[in-house]
Protein backbone atom coordinates (compact mmCIF):
# COMPACT_ATOMS: atom_id res chain seq x y z
CA UNK A 1 0.00 0.00 0.00
CA UNK A 2 1.24 3.45 -0.86
CA UNK A 3 2.27 5.78 1.88
CA UNK A 4 0.69 9.15 1.20
CA UNK A 5 3.09 11.97 1.94
CA UNK A 6 2.08 15.45 0.91
CA UNK A 7 5.01 17.17 2.66
CA UNK A 8 7.21 17.39 -0.45
CA UNK A 9 4.36 18.68 -2.61
CA UNK A 10 3.06 21.21 -0.14
CA UNK A 11 6.60 22.35 0.66
CA UNK A 12 6.92 23.46 -2.96
CA UNK A 13 3.43 24.90 -3.23
CA UNK A 14 4.91 28.28 -4.33
CA UNK A 15 6.21 26.53 -7.40
CA UNK A 16 2.69 25.30 -8.22
CA UNK A 17 1.12 28.68 -7.41
CA UNK A 18 3.48 30.32 -9.90
CA UNK A 19 2.16 27.85 -12.48
CA UNK A 20 -1.40 28.74 -11.51
CA UNK A 21 -0.62 32.43 -12.02
CA UNK A 22 0.82 31.71 -15.47
CA UNK A 23 -2.26 29.66 -16.35
CA UNK A 24 -4.52 32.53 -15.33
CA UNK A 25 -2.45 34.97 -17.42
CA UNK A 26 -2.92 32.98 -20.60
CA UNK A 27 -6.59 32.43 -19.75
CA UNK A 28 -7.19 36.14 -19.15
CA UNK A 29 -5.38 37.28 -22.28
CA UNK A 30 -7.16 34.68 -24.42
CA UNK A 31 -10.48 36.09 -23.16
CA UNK A 32 -9.40 39.71 -23.69
CA UNK A 33 -8.42 39.04 -27.31
CA UNK A 34 -10.87 36.24 -28.03
CA UNK A 35 -14.13 38.00 -27.17
CA UNK A 36 -13.73 41.10 -29.43
CA UNK A 37 -12.32 38.89 -32.18
CA UNK A 38 -15.32 36.60 -31.77
CA UNK A 39 -17.69 39.53 -32.14
CA UNK A 40 -15.87 40.67 -35.27
CA UNK A 41 -16.03 37.19 -36.81
CA UNK A 42 -19.71 36.85 -35.89
CA UNK A 43 -20.54 40.18 -37.55
CA UNK A 44 -18.48 39.09 -40.55
CA UNK A 45 -20.44 35.85 -40.78
CA UNK A 46 -23.75 37.71 -40.62
CA UNK A 47 -22.61 40.28 -43.17
CA UNK A 48 -24.43 40.57 -46.49
CA UNK A 49 -21.15 40.43 -48.43
CA UNK A 50 -20.97 36.78 -49.54
CA UNK A 51 -17.14 36.55 -49.67
CA UNK A 52 -16.74 37.93 -46.15
CA UNK A 53 -19.49 35.80 -44.72
CA UNK A 54 -18.15 32.61 -46.32
CA UNK A 55 -14.63 33.37 -45.17
CA UNK A 56 -15.80 33.89 -41.60
CA UNK A 57 -17.88 30.70 -41.69
CA UNK A 58 -14.82 28.80 -42.85
CA UNK A 59 -12.65 30.24 -40.06
CA UNK A 60 -15.29 29.31 -37.47
CA UNK A 61 -15.72 25.77 -38.78
CA UNK A 62 -12.00 25.20 -39.14
CA UNK A 63 -11.14 26.23 -35.61
CA UNK A 64 -14.11 24.40 -34.14
CA UNK A 65 -13.36 21.12 -35.89
CA UNK A 66 -9.60 20.89 -35.40
CA UNK A 67 -8.29 19.79 -32.00
CA UNK A 68 -6.79 22.63 -29.94
CA UNK A 69 -3.62 20.61 -29.39
CA UNK A 70 -3.05 20.39 -33.16
CA UNK A 71 -3.60 24.15 -33.46
CA UNK A 72 -1.15 24.80 -30.66
CA UNK A 73 1.51 22.62 -32.28
CA UNK A 74 0.90 24.34 -35.59
CA UNK A 75 1.27 27.83 -34.13
CA UNK A 76 4.29 26.83 -32.07
CA UNK A 77 6.27 24.65 -34.49
CA UNK A 78 5.01 25.53 -37.95
CA UNK A 79 4.14 29.23 -37.96
CA UNK A 80 7.62 30.45 -36.85
CA UNK A 81 9.21 28.72 -39.87
CA UNK A 82 6.55 30.09 -42.19
CA UNK A 83 6.91 33.73 -41.19
CA UNK A 84 10.45 33.32 -39.79
CA UNK A 85 9.96 34.86 -36.37
CA UNK A 86 10.90 33.54 -32.96
CA UNK A 87 7.88 32.11 -31.20
CA UNK A 88 7.83 31.84 -27.43
CA UNK A 89 5.53 29.27 -25.80
CA UNK A 90 3.66 32.16 -24.19
CA UNK A 91 2.92 33.97 -27.46
CA UNK A 92 1.98 30.73 -29.20
CA UNK A 93 -0.41 29.84 -26.37
CA UNK A 94 -2.12 33.21 -26.26
CA UNK A 95 -2.38 33.29 -30.06
CA UNK A 96 -3.83 29.78 -30.28
CA UNK A 97 -6.36 30.16 -27.52
CA UNK A 98 -7.47 33.65 -28.57
CA UNK A 99 -8.23 32.46 -32.09
CA UNK A 100 -9.64 29.10 -31.01
CA UNK A 101 -11.99 30.58 -28.44
CA UNK A 102 -12.97 33.44 -30.77
CA UNK A 103 -14.42 30.83 -33.14
CA UNK A 104 -16.61 29.53 -30.32
CA UNK A 105 -17.45 33.02 -29.05
CA UNK A 106 -18.45 34.01 -32.59
CA UNK A 107 -21.11 31.31 -32.61
CA UNK A 108 -22.38 32.48 -29.23
CA UNK A 109 -22.56 36.08 -30.46
CA UNK A 110 -24.35 34.99 -33.62
CA UNK A 111 -26.87 32.94 -31.66
CA UNK A 112 -27.46 35.80 -29.25
CA UNK A 113 -27.89 38.45 -31.93
CA UNK A 114 -30.18 36.17 -33.97
CA UNK A 115 -32.31 35.52 -30.91
CA UNK A 116 -33.32 39.19 -30.72
CA UNK A 117 -36.67 39.83 -32.30
CA UNK A 118 -36.61 41.23 -35.85
CA UNK A 119 -39.01 43.94 -34.76
CA UNK A 120 -36.20 45.54 -32.74
CA UNK A 121 -34.17 46.08 -35.91
CA UNK A 122 -37.18 47.47 -37.72
CA UNK A 123 -38.07 49.82 -34.86
CA UNK A 124 -34.52 51.20 -34.82
CA UNK A 125 -34.59 51.67 -38.56
CA UNK A 126 -37.94 53.43 -38.29
CA UNK A 127 -36.49 56.05 -35.97
CA UNK A 128 -33.57 56.57 -38.35
CA UNK A 129 -30.80 54.55 -36.76
CA UNK A 130 -28.15 53.08 -39.02
CA UNK A 131 -27.29 49.38 -38.75
CA UNK A 132 -24.10 49.85 -36.65
CA UNK A 133 -25.83 52.27 -34.27
CA UNK A 134 -28.78 49.93 -33.86
CA UNK A 135 -26.43 47.01 -33.23
CA UNK A 136 -24.52 48.93 -30.58
CA UNK A 137 -27.42 50.62 -28.82
CA UNK A 138 -30.37 48.24 -29.22
CA UNK A 139 -29.35 44.74 -30.19
CA UNK A 140 -26.06 44.01 -28.37
CA UNK A 141 -27.13 45.22 -24.90
CA UNK A 142 -30.07 42.81 -25.01
CA UNK A 143 -28.18 39.98 -26.70
CA UNK A 144 -25.19 40.07 -24.33
CA UNK A 145 -27.45 39.44 -21.37
CA UNK A 146 -28.77 36.28 -22.97
CA UNK A 147 -25.28 35.15 -23.95
CA UNK A 148 -23.76 35.29 -20.49
CA UNK A 149 -24.42 31.65 -19.48
CA UNK A 150 -22.99 30.36 -22.77
CA UNK A 151 -20.00 32.68 -22.37
CA UNK A 152 -19.33 31.42 -18.88
CA UNK A 153 -19.52 27.81 -20.01
CA UNK A 154 -17.12 28.45 -22.87
CA UNK A 155 -14.72 30.27 -20.55
CA UNK A 156 -14.65 27.28 -18.22
CA UNK A 157 -13.88 25.06 -21.22
CA UNK A 158 -11.09 27.45 -22.15
CA UNK A 159 -9.65 27.33 -18.65
CA UNK A 160 -9.52 23.54 -18.85
CA UNK A 161 -8.01 23.63 -22.34
CA UNK A 162 -5.13 25.83 -21.15
CA UNK A 163 -3.55 22.70 -19.61
CA UNK A 164 -2.45 21.87 -23.15
CA UNK A 165 0.16 24.63 -23.10
CA UNK A 166 2.28 22.48 -20.80
CA UNK A 167 3.08 20.41 -23.91
CA UNK A 168 4.97 23.34 -25.48
CA UNK A 169 6.89 23.89 -22.23
CA UNK A 170 5.09 26.96 -21.03
CA UNK A 171 5.31 26.97 -17.23
CA UNK A 172 1.58 26.69 -16.49
CA UNK A 173 0.16 24.75 -13.55
CA UNK A 174 0.29 21.43 -15.41
CA UNK A 175 3.89 21.95 -16.52
CA UNK A 176 4.99 22.90 -13.02
CA UNK A 177 3.28 19.74 -11.79
CA UNK A 178 5.24 17.60 -14.25
CA UNK A 179 8.46 19.25 -13.10
CA UNK A 180 7.66 18.82 -9.45
CA UNK A 181 6.59 15.19 -9.94
CA UNK A 182 9.91 14.30 -11.53
CA UNK A 183 11.84 16.27 -8.92
CA UNK A 184 10.16 14.79 -5.86
CA UNK A 185 9.34 11.30 -7.25
CA UNK A 186 5.87 11.77 -5.79
CA UNK A 187 3.58 11.83 -8.87
CA UNK A 188 0.55 10.63 -6.92
CA UNK A 189 0.60 13.49 -4.42
CA UNK A 190 1.61 16.16 -6.94
CA UNK A 191 -1.02 15.29 -9.53
CA UNK A 192 -3.68 14.85 -6.87
CA UNK A 193 -2.95 18.30 -5.44
CA UNK A 194 -3.03 19.80 -8.94
CA UNK A 195 -6.34 18.08 -9.74
CA UNK A 196 -7.78 19.48 -6.51
CA UNK A 197 -6.49 22.97 -7.40
CA UNK A 198 -8.14 22.85 -10.82
CA UNK A 199 -11.29 21.44 -9.30
CA UNK A 200 -11.72 24.31 -6.87
CA UNK A 201 -10.71 26.95 -9.42
CA UNK A 202 -13.31 25.71 -11.90
CA UNK A 203 -15.89 25.06 -9.18
CA UNK A 204 -15.69 28.71 -8.13
CA UNK A 205 -16.19 29.77 -11.76
CA UNK A 206 -19.14 27.46 -12.33
CA UNK A 207 -20.81 28.47 -9.07
CA UNK A 208 -20.49 32.13 -10.10
CA UNK A 209 -22.11 31.19 -13.41
CA UNK A 210 -25.04 29.55 -11.63
CA UNK A 211 -25.46 32.62 -9.42
CA UNK A 212 -25.41 34.86 -12.47
CA UNK A 213 -27.98 32.69 -14.23
CA UNK A 214 -30.32 32.91 -11.27
CA UNK A 215 -29.81 36.65 -11.11
CA UNK A 216 -30.64 36.97 -14.80
CA UNK A 217 -33.64 34.68 -14.44
CA UNK A 218 -35.03 37.07 -11.82
CA UNK A 219 -34.72 40.06 -14.14
CA UNK A 220 -36.58 38.03 -16.75
CA UNK A 221 -33.72 37.91 -19.22
CA UNK A 222 -32.08 34.61 -18.43
CA UNK A 223 -32.14 31.29 -20.18
CA UNK A 224 -33.15 29.53 -16.97
CA UNK A 225 -36.79 28.50 -16.73
CA UNK B 1 12.21 33.89 -46.33
CA UNK B 2 9.85 31.94 -48.49
CA UNK B 3 9.02 28.47 -47.29
CA UNK B 4 8.69 25.81 -49.96
CA UNK B 5 5.87 23.51 -49.09
CA UNK B 6 6.73 19.88 -49.43
CA UNK B 7 3.78 17.66 -48.65
CA UNK B 8 5.43 14.67 -50.34
CA UNK B 9 7.60 14.26 -47.24
CA UNK B 10 4.43 13.71 -45.20
CA UNK B 11 2.57 11.53 -47.64
CA UNK B 12 5.61 9.26 -48.00
CA UNK B 13 4.69 8.18 -44.46
CA UNK B 14 1.02 7.59 -45.23
CA UNK B 15 1.12 4.20 -43.53
CA UNK B 16 2.37 5.84 -40.32
CA UNK B 17 -0.49 8.34 -40.47
CA UNK B 18 -2.96 5.56 -41.20
CA UNK B 19 -1.88 3.74 -38.02
CA UNK B 20 -2.45 7.02 -36.21
CA UNK B 21 -5.90 7.49 -37.71
CA UNK B 22 -6.79 3.93 -36.71
CA UNK B 23 -5.55 4.66 -33.18
CA UNK B 24 -7.70 7.80 -33.06
CA UNK B 25 -10.82 6.06 -34.35
CA UNK B 26 -10.31 3.05 -32.04
CA UNK B 27 -9.95 5.29 -28.99
CA UNK B 28 -12.87 7.47 -30.10
CA UNK B 29 -15.30 4.58 -30.65
CA UNK B 30 -14.50 2.90 -27.33
CA UNK B 31 -14.58 6.11 -25.25
CA UNK B 32 -17.69 7.40 -26.99
CA UNK B 33 -19.76 4.20 -26.75
CA UNK B 34 -18.82 3.38 -23.17
CA UNK B 35 -18.94 7.05 -22.19
CA UNK B 36 -22.49 7.51 -23.51
CA UNK B 37 -23.76 4.25 -22.03
CA UNK B 38 -22.18 5.09 -18.68
CA UNK B 39 -23.55 8.61 -18.94
CA UNK B 40 -27.08 7.27 -19.31
CA UNK B 41 -26.67 5.19 -16.14
CA UNK B 42 -25.10 8.02 -14.12
CA UNK B 43 -27.67 10.48 -15.49
CA UNK B 44 -30.52 8.29 -14.26
CA UNK B 45 -28.81 7.79 -10.88
CA UNK B 46 -28.40 11.55 -10.66
CA UNK B 47 -32.14 11.94 -11.31
CA UNK B 48 -33.03 9.48 -8.53
CA UNK B 49 -35.04 10.80 -5.57
CA UNK B 50 -32.98 8.75 -3.13
CA UNK B 51 -30.20 11.01 -1.81
CA UNK B 52 -27.85 8.09 -1.18
CA UNK B 53 -27.93 7.37 -4.89
CA UNK B 54 -28.17 10.83 -6.41
CA UNK B 55 -25.57 12.51 -4.21
CA UNK B 56 -22.58 10.26 -5.06
CA UNK B 57 -23.58 10.47 -8.73
CA UNK B 58 -23.61 14.26 -8.46
CA UNK B 59 -20.20 14.28 -6.76
CA UNK B 60 -18.78 12.10 -9.52
CA UNK B 61 -20.17 14.38 -12.23
CA UNK B 62 -18.83 17.53 -10.55
CA UNK B 63 -15.35 16.09 -9.99
CA UNK B 64 -14.94 14.95 -13.58
CA UNK B 65 -16.53 18.02 -15.15
CA UNK B 66 -14.46 20.42 -13.07
CA UNK B 67 -11.01 18.98 -13.75
CA UNK B 68 -9.21 19.19 -17.10
CA UNK B 69 -9.06 15.95 -19.10
CA UNK B 70 -5.31 16.28 -19.48
CA UNK B 71 -4.91 16.29 -15.70
CA UNK B 72 -7.06 13.17 -15.53
CA UNK B 73 -5.06 11.34 -18.21
CA UNK B 74 -1.74 12.27 -16.58
CA UNK B 75 -3.10 11.27 -13.19
CA UNK B 76 -4.15 7.83 -14.47
CA UNK B 77 -0.80 7.41 -16.24
CA UNK B 78 1.62 8.54 -13.54
CA UNK B 79 -0.28 8.49 -10.25
CA UNK B 80 -2.62 5.50 -10.51
CA UNK B 81 0.27 2.96 -10.90
CA UNK B 82 1.60 4.16 -7.55
CA UNK B 83 -1.74 3.42 -5.90
CA UNK B 84 -2.50 0.03 -7.46
CA UNK B 85 1.09 -1.09 -8.04
CA UNK B 86 0.41 -2.05 -11.67
CA UNK B 87 1.73 -0.32 -14.79
CA UNK B 88 -1.00 1.60 -16.64
CA UNK B 89 -0.55 1.62 -20.41
CA UNK B 90 -0.82 4.83 -22.43
CA UNK B 91 -3.99 3.51 -24.03
CA UNK B 92 -5.53 2.63 -20.67
CA UNK B 93 -4.72 6.06 -19.18
CA UNK B 94 -6.19 7.91 -22.16
CA UNK B 95 -9.19 5.58 -22.27
CA UNK B 96 -9.93 6.02 -18.56
CA UNK B 97 -9.48 9.79 -18.63
CA UNK B 98 -11.63 10.44 -21.69
CA UNK B 99 -14.31 7.85 -20.85
CA UNK B 100 -14.84 9.01 -17.27
CA UNK B 101 -15.00 12.59 -18.52
CA UNK B 102 -17.50 11.70 -21.25
CA UNK B 103 -19.66 9.83 -18.72
CA UNK B 104 -19.81 12.96 -16.55
CA UNK B 105 -20.68 15.30 -19.41
CA UNK B 106 -23.23 13.05 -21.08
CA UNK B 107 -24.81 12.27 -17.69
CA UNK B 108 -25.75 15.94 -17.49
CA UNK B 109 -27.19 15.86 -21.00
CA UNK B 110 -29.28 12.77 -20.16
CA UNK B 111 -30.46 14.25 -16.89
CA UNK B 112 -31.44 17.51 -18.59
CA UNK B 113 -33.27 15.61 -21.31
CA UNK B 114 -35.19 13.44 -18.84
CA UNK B 115 -36.04 16.48 -16.72
CA UNK B 116 -37.33 18.36 -19.74
CA UNK B 117 -40.16 15.82 -20.21
CA UNK B 118 -43.37 17.07 -18.62
CA UNK B 119 -44.45 15.62 -15.28
CA UNK B 120 -47.81 14.58 -16.78
CA UNK B 121 -46.07 11.97 -18.90
CA UNK B 122 -44.87 10.23 -15.72
CA UNK B 123 -48.31 10.49 -14.20
CA UNK B 124 -49.97 9.12 -17.31
CA UNK B 125 -47.58 6.17 -17.30
CA UNK B 126 -48.37 5.51 -13.67
CA UNK B 127 -52.11 5.88 -14.30
CA UNK B 128 -52.15 3.02 -16.80
CA UNK B 129 -50.21 0.86 -14.35
CA UNK B 130 -46.64 1.13 -15.68
CA UNK B 131 -43.75 0.74 -13.25
CA UNK B 132 -41.08 3.46 -12.91
CA UNK B 133 -38.60 1.50 -15.04
CA UNK B 134 -41.17 0.77 -17.71
CA UNK B 135 -42.34 4.40 -17.91
CA UNK B 136 -38.73 5.47 -18.22
CA UNK B 137 -38.00 3.00 -20.99
CA UNK B 138 -41.20 3.24 -23.00
CA UNK B 139 -42.45 6.80 -22.46
CA UNK B 140 -39.76 9.13 -21.16
CA UNK B 141 -36.53 8.02 -22.86
CA UNK B 142 -37.87 7.82 -26.43
CA UNK B 143 -39.08 11.43 -26.17
CA UNK B 144 -36.07 12.68 -24.25
CA UNK B 145 -33.55 11.06 -26.63
CA UNK B 146 -34.91 13.14 -29.49
CA UNK B 147 -34.22 16.34 -27.56
CA UNK B 148 -30.80 15.11 -26.46
CA UNK B 149 -29.59 14.25 -29.94
CA UNK B 150 -28.05 17.66 -30.82
CA UNK B 151 -26.06 18.09 -27.56
CA UNK B 152 -24.93 14.46 -27.70
CA UNK B 153 -23.59 14.91 -31.23
CA UNK B 154 -21.61 17.97 -30.19
CA UNK B 155 -20.27 15.93 -27.28
CA UNK B 156 -19.15 13.27 -29.76
CA UNK B 157 -17.26 15.91 -31.74
CA UNK B 158 -15.57 17.10 -28.54
CA UNK B 159 -14.57 13.53 -27.70
CA UNK B 160 -13.07 13.05 -31.15
CA UNK B 161 -10.93 16.15 -30.68
CA UNK B 162 -10.06 15.10 -27.14
CA UNK B 163 -8.46 11.92 -28.45
CA UNK B 164 -5.41 14.00 -29.48
CA UNK B 165 -4.60 14.40 -25.79
CA UNK B 166 -3.57 10.74 -25.79
CA UNK B 167 -0.44 11.88 -27.65
CA UNK B 168 0.81 13.41 -24.40
CA UNK B 169 1.30 9.92 -22.97
CA UNK B 170 2.63 8.71 -26.36
CA UNK B 171 -0.37 6.63 -27.42
CA UNK B 172 0.01 6.27 -31.22
CA UNK B 173 -2.92 8.35 -32.46
CA UNK B 174 -2.88 10.77 -35.40
CA UNK B 175 -1.12 13.68 -33.71
CA UNK B 176 1.49 11.45 -32.08
CA UNK B 177 2.30 9.90 -35.47
CA UNK B 178 2.57 13.38 -37.02
CA UNK B 179 5.01 14.32 -34.24
CA UNK B 180 7.10 11.30 -35.22
CA UNK B 181 7.07 12.27 -38.89
CA UNK B 182 7.92 15.88 -38.03
CA UNK B 183 10.91 14.81 -35.96
CA UNK B 184 12.21 12.42 -38.67
CA UNK B 185 11.78 14.75 -41.59
CA UNK B 186 12.00 18.18 -39.95
CA UNK B 187 8.73 19.15 -41.63
CA UNK B 188 6.46 20.33 -38.78
CA UNK B 189 4.60 22.75 -41.08
CA UNK B 190 3.44 20.07 -43.48
CA UNK B 191 2.95 17.35 -40.85
CA UNK B 192 0.76 19.43 -38.55
CA UNK B 193 -1.10 21.03 -41.47
CA UNK B 194 -1.99 17.58 -42.76
CA UNK B 195 -3.27 16.54 -39.32
CA UNK B 196 -5.35 19.72 -39.02
CA UNK B 197 -6.88 19.10 -42.45
CA UNK B 198 -7.54 15.45 -41.60
CA UNK B 199 -9.50 16.42 -38.50
CA UNK B 200 -11.31 19.16 -40.38
CA UNK B 201 -12.41 16.77 -43.11
CA UNK B 202 -13.56 14.10 -40.68
CA UNK B 203 -15.45 16.45 -38.39
CA UNK B 204 -16.98 18.90 -40.88
CA UNK B 205 -19.76 16.47 -41.91
CA UNK B 206 -20.42 15.75 -38.25
CA UNK B 207 -20.76 19.47 -37.50
CA UNK B 208 -23.14 19.88 -40.44
CA UNK B 209 -25.15 16.98 -39.01
CA UNK B 210 -25.37 18.83 -35.69
CA UNK B 211 -26.81 21.88 -37.42
CA UNK B 212 -29.33 19.69 -39.20
CA UNK B 213 -30.34 17.94 -35.97
CA UNK B 214 -30.63 21.26 -34.17
CA UNK B 215 -32.98 22.60 -36.82
CA UNK B 216 -35.07 19.41 -36.77
CA UNK B 217 -35.21 18.59 -33.07
CA UNK B 218 -33.89 21.70 -31.36
CA UNK B 219 -36.92 23.88 -30.81
CA UNK B 220 -40.15 21.98 -31.34
CA UNK B 221 -41.03 18.29 -31.20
Amino acid sequence: MHNWDFAATLGDIDFLLLGLWNTLQVFGLALVFGIPLGLAIALGRMSRIPVLSQLCSFVIEFFRTTPPLVQLFWFFFALPILISVQMTPFVASVLTFSIQSSAFFAEIFRGGINSIDKGQWEAAKAIGMTRPVCLRRIILPQAVKRMIPAFAERSIELLKTTTLISTVSYADLMFQANELASKTFRPLEVYTVVAVMYFFLILVFSQLTILLEHRLARSGEGTLR
Amino acid sequence: MQHTWNFASVFAYWDVLLIGLWGTVYLFVLTCVIGLAGGLVVGMLRYSKNGWISYPARLYVEVFRNTPVLVQIIWFFFALPVVIGVEVSAFMAAFLGITLNTIAFSAEVFRGGIQSIEREQWEAGKAIGMSYAKTMRRIILPQALKRMLPPLTSRGIEVFKMSTLASVVAYPETLQQAKLIASYEYNPIEAYTVVAIMFFLVLLPMVQLTYLLERRFGKSD
